[in-house]
């Protein structure tokens, strides 16, 4: 009878597909042992012919197929001989929810009006039933770090899963994060006739700094203040000084990259993680000193000048880990494309990262600059179970191939629109796949 | 203020009176005076290699009477005795605006956001077309401006010619001499010449937004005149037309500003049987030879770029080798002209200050530039190119008595300029009186003696007082004409002991009144000694020729000294992927020879060069159906653009190209965007990377052309948008009009062409139209379609239209929705060129998925993946390999995605697309498996010629940093040196492709 049902089940979703996206997953019922795999820890570790268990959401045992728990019976045990296990990929900086198609203003809802907005949190606006979410497991982005846009301080982030049925569903940890857009020293100016853009001095950057100051110093200061009324802003800001939330700066040129992290440094803020693009390099030994981790700019991306080598973007990830640096991978652009953060992963060991410090920065390493380490981000005894099973290489593009995939113990389908539009034409013209 | 007017009046009478016309009231008698001179004793050049010394120049009634040495002095005429001066002919400035009013700036970008402008704004029967200006003549507006005169006889011109720089087609413009007489007078010449650019200046028409359309708006502008001029009967009047027509035979100065944009104005020029005279940019040294070839002589300016402020590290890292080199190299740019042998004229345009105009000149000199061609660049050339050589540019009887007095020989470091004679009235520019009055002088204030120290030369002598043995001063001095006034302390202390003294020459010595510190007043005098010791002075050594870095190609990071020849190469031990029915071959050698594939086998043997490619993969280059790269526009806006052409505007300079050579692409279709129904014609090109622009295009490849559908040419990004179409219902009518007209066209045509020969020659031709020859190729299946497209509705109508009017699409590009109608497409017989995971940023591809390519490859449409954009055009063969996880294609099949499957689109497969004895070495080796992410391409081969090597790539990062050092060094010490320089800046050109934000390439919102 249970069959029968779970079958029913599974035919409403089938039929649905078309016109929704896929069925939000079920809770974990039932003990879950995946034996034989060779397991990627996230931590730079791998485990041949591995096993890996998880109850209730959280892992009770990752080590060596032959430790694995015996009794067998207790769990649904899938057979992964031969496949390999990732810890789920994190995306920092994404859109993901807040977006739908960018060509559209009312699917758009990332950016809000105003320079100044702490307050502004990403995950209320975070659409559980974006046609985004089951595109990006489907290649084994299981959480993002879900950002706003804009202005100097664009918002909160917080870290959304991809499944829920709504967004405190789908919320992991909430408002782990604040996004500082710190102002750039050049402007660029745009000459159609040549079509070229050419870079002045901004002459009002030392005025933009000190709007910053101001709005941080007043922050800083916020707490202690006697006979205040309560203030919104300033209240929002509170976790960048107690150290719970991470102060992700953006940042453009080197320059700029130092001078925004003394000043957040000079104004109390406790946990400082940079977002930049090659321009990073250029101050690693600054970087390093000062503990700073990097989420760096797409891997997949046209050298930023034409005196730059041709694979620096490529060579960038394997560059700042060589200097010591934390980094981590992040996408920005069409948000379609953010599925190929594994590539960018994949690219980053072509140009000399280790693999397994390629995967760290889309997991471990993520997950500690935005302080859900502890929770997530590897694949280790009671952590989150969240994790999936690919047939080869997660990195690369034949590999990719996932046949499993659980959030905090949930096993989410991974087929979705896109997939039944592919099995719709296929009937269509009789193709057999 | 009334009563101001008439003296005004009466002034400016007075100024313009000495050869004032006949026909013009006189507020006075009769005032001519004629204006006799004789110029004596004078090193006299009448051009730039004839040189007379102790010359007599006379003039009369502003015009040169004779010139030559020991001529007599004709009585009553005034003698102007120029001991120790040259006189030169002054220079002639061919590009001016002077005395034209100033032209309001256009605003906006036009043509892609707001409403667009369909038509023009000009009133009056003019040109369809607002930057088409043929009508216009600058002496129509002239009028004398002492203000700009003044700075332009300052720098030593004495004629200019003056344009409006309005337009693409700027009307006539007019010599004029920098006199301060009526404008009768100064007018030399009215429409001295036609002027042409690539600047659409103050039009904001819709159409032509870019260089692509500004090339085809002259072109058609060509054709439309020729027509509208033999029509007995004009069927309409066009007064820009017959202005057109009427100054063909003038000389032609077509404003390019640059090397590219010289050769790209040169072959519109070649196409009508024009030679332009070209003005250039400053920068043919970076393609001298096919500047060279051009034919054209060049306007060029000497305004060379400041070196870059690089102290600080940081900021250096963001100016480019090209700025760098181009620093150091620009001011070669005129000798290394001269040498070439091409004819050419200096401008002082883009001159900071026109001021420092000799001071470039003399610059150029050091780097190369010999002086002839020098004072040839700046008189008898610039008179030649617009024929007024028998009124000005050299210094013989009949001319006009424009000629400048220097203070020595013209291009010596001292030399100053001191009159500007304008046809035949002296300008005073800087009166140098050249007495020596450096020596040792005795020196008696009051009753105490000095001895006074004069040294240094006129303008900057010092003065020093030397008051006992053990202390000297120096005095402030000021020397005006024979007045001379000097101060200094007298005493050790230099408290209340200020002498100052007051006088006049006198002789050898000075003489005159003082008055000292306590207020007495005293005589004093200074008397001649004795000259100073000339060991002292230092003789300034001459300057050596700087040196200079050398040309590389292209002009920018990793370019090379060398380009890339052909290379006879055996590839050994590779796993060959032939996309052929042989599949891949493990450990098989291939042999390429005379840029073909030579042998495929084992144990091959070779007399070049052997490559271990062992573990290695070699296919057959990567093929790239859709790209936007290598051009410097790629979106004009009319509706139907078919009569633009990306091949007019190949960038060889791109650096994506070398970026896509070192992913593996080889050739590519470089596509016009998708702004419009119909856009322009493709350009199908080989990466040969250091290749001037037309050696891009691969020789007898079929022509195609870009159409696109959907949201980007109903303008679904600009809600102002007016243009037609705005659905894709009107989109259909586009096509149906388009060829519908194009076969009416072909209709007229056949019916001339068929006239028996005797009515041929009383009937008149029909106009030639680009847009509909262009669409008649195409129903006529001389030029194919690769059409922009997404969504099944208007996929299928695009088939129908073609069905239609018989004829085939070859192609869809993009084409997400593909999957949803492979069948009709296979039925059709039309390839797709798609994406491989693109979706989801428009409405129109919210049905994109990245199994279009598997199942339409499935159904038997022939299939291809491209790029679209520079960043995945450099990593297309894992484009395709994302077809293995997205559809489950097979390896061969995917590679054939990007390499034999995009030769066959763009019917270049018999000779490329798959490694075949016979076929065109452009092939690729990778460091692994050609799909997979942790390959790359070791090796892009391209006709034999090794345009990417990882180890060369190394080599090329090295010297570029080397070379970066030395320029940044060179630039220091210049600054050092208290050479100006400016911010370091970096120019940008902008990606570009079709999508992804928003629009076309003027979208940059992320």
């Amino acid at each position: 009878m249970k069959a029968l049902l779970k079958y029913f089940l599974l035919l409403l979703i089938v039929s649905k597909l078309h016109a929704q996206t896929p069925y939000p997953a079920e809770p974990q019922q039932k003990p879950v042992l995946i034996t034989g795999a060779t397991i990627h820890v996230g931590n730079g570790q791998v485990l041949v012919n591995g096993a890996i268990a998880f109850d209730a959401g959280k892992l009770t045992y990752v080590g060596s197929a032959s430790g694995a728990p015996a009794d067998k019976t207790k769990y649904d045990v899938i057979d992964a001989t031969g496949k390999q296990v990732y810890p789920g990929f994190i995306l920092p900086n994404s859109q993901v929810g807040l977006e739908e198609v960018s060509s559209i203003r009312a699917t758009i809802d990332f950016d809000e009006t105003g320079e100044f907005n702490p307050n502004v949190r990403s995950l209320i606006s975070y659409n559980t039933d974006s046609e985004m979410i089951p595109a990006f497991r489907f290649n084994g982005i299981l959480m993002a770090e879900v950002a706003p846009v804009g202005g100097v301080i664009a918002g909160t982030s917080s870290i959304m899963q991809m499944e829920g049925w709504n967004w405190e569903d789908a919320a992991h940890t909430k408002d782990v994060a604040i996004h500082l857009n710190w102002p750039g020293t050049l402007k660029a100016k745009f000459d159609f006739d040549t079509f070229t853009r050419t870079f002045e001095a901004n002459p009002d950057y030392p005025k933009n700094i000190e709007e910053i100051n101001v709005f941080f110093n007043d922050a800083l200061h916020y707490s202690k203040l006697v006979g205040k009324e309560v203030n919104l802003k300033m209240e929002a800001m509170q976790g960048l000084f107690s150290g719970a939330q991470t102060l992700i700066i953006h940042a453009d040129l080197a320059k700029e990259i130092v001078d925004a992290i003394k000043f957040a440094q000079a104004h109390g803020v406790k946990k400082i993680a940079l977002l930049a693009d090659d321009q990073a390099l250029k101050v690693v030994s600054f970087l390093k000193e000062n503990n700073i981790p990097v989420i760096l700019a797409p891997v997949h991306r046209v050298p930023s000048k034409d005196d730059d080598a041709v694979d620096l973007p490529y060579e960038l990830p394997s560059l700042m880990v060589k200097a010591g640096i934390m980094i981590s991978l992040s996408h920005d652009g069409m948000l379609g494309l953010s599925r190929n953060l594994p590539f960018y992963a994949g690219t980053a060991v072509a140009y000399g990262l280790e693999k397994e410090e390629a995967l760290k920065a889309m997991t471990l390493n993520t997950a500690t600059i935005l302080g859900i380490e502890k929770k997530t981000g590897s694949l280790e005894v009671g952590k989150d179970a969240t994790l999936f099973i690919s047939a080869g290489d997660a990195l690369d593009y034949n590999g990719n191939k996932l046949s499993d995939a659980f959030i905090v113990g949930k096993r989410v389908i991974l087929n979705s629109k896109q997939q039944e539009l592919y099995d719709r034409y296929s009937k269509k013209y009789g193709h057999k796949k | 203020m009334k009563k101001a007017i008439p003296i005004l009046f009466i002034t400016l009478l007075l100024g313009k009176q000495s050869f004032a016309q006949e026909t013009f009231p006189r507020n006075d008698v009769r005032d001519l005076r004629g204006g006799a001179y004789a110029f004596t004793n004078a090193t006299v050049y009448t051009n730039s290699y004839i040189k007379i010394e102790n010359a007599v120049l006379l003039i009369r009634n502003g015009k040169i009477e004779k010139v030559g040495a020991g001529l007599a002095v004709p009585a009553g005429y005034t003698e102007v005795n120029l001991k120790g001066k040259f006189v030169y002919p002054s220079f002639i400035d061919l590009h001016t605006n002077y005395g034209l009013p100033k032209l309001e700036a256009a605003a906006g970008g036009g043509g892609f956001s707001g409403a667009e402008q369909i038509q023009t704004k000009t009133k009056g029967p003019y040109n369809a077309n607002q930057a088409i200006k043929s009508e216009y003549n600058a002496s129509s507006e002239f009028t004398v401006d002492s203000k700009t005169a003044e700075k332009f006889r300052a720098s030593g011109f004495g004629t200019v010619l003056t344009f409006r720089a309005d337009g693409l087609a700027r009307g006539t413009s007019a010599i004029v001499t920098l006199g301060e007489e009526r404008d009768n007078v100064v007018v030399l010449k009215d429409k001295a010449a036609a002027h042409l650019s690539f600047n659409r200046g103050s039009s904001r028409q819709s159409y032509p937004v870019s260089q692509m359309g500004y090339v085809a708006v002259l072109r058609q502008t060509y054709l439309d005149a020729d027509w509208y001029s033999k029509q007995n009967s004009k069927p309409f009047k066009d007064l820009s037309l017959e202005g057109w027509t009427a100054t063909q035979s003038l000389p032609q100065i077509f404003e390019a500003n640059g090397w590219l944009n010289d050769l790209r104005a040169d072959k519109i020029g070649d196409e009508f049987g024009k030679q332009y005279i070209i003005r250039g940019g400053g920068d043919e040294y970076q393609r001298i030879n096919e500047v060279k070839a051009t034919n054209a002589p060049l306007i060029i300016p000497v305004s060379f770029p400041e070196a870059f402020d690089v102290d600080d590290p940081i900021d250096a890292d963001r100016v480019s080798l090209t700025d760098m080199k181009h620093w150091e190299m620009a001011p070669a740019n005129p000798g290394i002209l001269e040498k070439a042998g091409i004819e050419f004229a200096i401008t002082s345009d883009r001159l900071k200050d026109k001021a420092d105009l000799l001071k470039s000149v003399r610059k150029a000199i050091e780097y190369g530039l010999s002086e002839t061609a020098a004072l040839k660049a700046l008189t008898e050339t610039p008179a030649k190119l617009v024929n007024i050589q028998n009124k000005v540019g050299s210094l013989s009887a009949g001319l006009e008595a424009n000629f400048i007095i220097c203070s020595g020989s013209l291009f010596e470091e001292a030399t100053v300029i001191n009159e500007n004679w304008v046809q035949g009235k002296r300008f005073p520019i800087k009166e140098v009186d050249n007495t020596d009055l450096t020596g040792k002088y005795n020196l008696t204030v009051d009753s105490k003696s000095y001895s006074l120290e004069v040294s240094g030369k006129a303008g900057e002598y010092k003065f020093k007082v030397k008051i006992t043995d053990s202390l000297s001063v120096d005095a402030k001095s000021k020397i005006e004409r024979d007045l001379v006034s000097l101060s200094f302390n007298s005493t050790k202390e230099k408290k209340n002991d200020l002498v100052r003294l007051s006088g006049w020459r006198q002789g050898t010595s000075w003489k005159g009144n003082g008055e000292l510190a306590s207020g007495k007043e005293v005589d004093w005098k200074a008397e001649f000694a004795a000259s100073l010791d000339k060991k002292d002075e230092k003789k300034e050594a001459k300057k050596d020729k700087p040196t200079i870095g050398d040309v590389i190609y292209p002009f920018t990071a990793f370019g090379s000294k060398e380009k890339v020849k052909a290379e006879e190469l055996l590839i050994k031990n590779a796993t060959v992927w032939t996309n052929e029915k042989e599949g891949i071959l493990k450990n098989t050698d291939v042999l390429i020879k005379d840029g073909k594939i030579s042998a495929i086998g084992n144990n091959l043997t070779t007399a070049g060069k052997t490559i271990d490619a062992s573990g290695k993969h070699l296919t057959a280059g990567i093929v790239d159906e859709h790209t936007h790269i290598a051009l410097s526009a790629i979106n004009d806006a009319a509706t139907n653009s078919s009569m633009v052409r990306t091949e007019d505007v190949i960038d060889s300079q791109d650096a994506d190209i070398y970026r896509a050579l070192a992913g593996g692409v080889v050739a590519a279709q470089a596509l016009h965007g998708s702004a419009n129904p119909i856009g322009g014609h493709s350009s199908i090109i080989k990466l040969k990377w250091g290749a001037a622009p037309d050696e891009f295009k691969i020789k007898g490849a079929d022509k195609f052309i870009k159409f696109a559908l959907g949201e980007n040419v109903k303008r679904s990004g600009n809600p102002q948008s007016v243009r037609f179409p705005q659905t894709r219902m009107g989109v259909e009518q586009v096509y149906v009009d388009a060829f519908t007209n194009a076969i009416e066209y072909e209709r007229k045509w056949n019916a001339y062409t068929a006239l028996a020969p005797k009515d041929k020659a009383t009937a008149t031709a029909p106009r030639r139209d680009l847009v509909d020859e262009t669409m008649l190729e195409i129903v006529r299946g001389k030029r194919f379609v690769t059409c922009h497209s997404y969504v099944q509705s208007e996929i299928n109508m695009m088939m129908k239209v073609a069905e239609r009017f018989n004829f085939k699409i070859n192609s869809f590009t993009h084409i997400l929705e593909g999957y949803k109608l492979a069948d009709q497409m296979k039925a059709h017989g039309v390839a797709a060129g798609t994406f491989s995971d693109w979706w989801n940023y428009k409405w129109e591809v919210h049905y994109a998925i990245p199994y279009n390519a598997a199942i339409l490859n499935k159904e038997g449409v022939l299939t291809a993946i491209n790029s679209d954009d520079a960043n995945i055009g450099r990593r297309l063969n894992q484009e395709a390999a994302k077809t293995m996880k997205y559809g489950d294609v097979s390896e061969e099949d995917a590679l054939k995605f990007v390499t034999l499957n995009p030769a066959k689109i763009l019917h270049l497969d018999s000779q490329m697309g798959s490694i075949k004895v016979g076929k065109s070495a452009d092939v690729v080796l990778w460091t692994g498996h050609p799909l997979s992410v942790y390959t790359k391409a070791d090796k892009t081969i391209i006709e034999g010629g090794v345009y990417f090597d990882l180890d060369k790539d190394k080599i090329l990062r090295n010297e570029l940093e080397k070379e970066r050092a030395r320029l940044i060094n060179k630039m220091i010490d210049s600054k050092k040196a208290g050479a100006p320089t400016q911010k370091g800046q970096s120019k940008q050109q902008e990606e570009m492709h079709c999508e992804e934000r928003g629009l076309e390439e003027t979208n940059f919102e992320n």
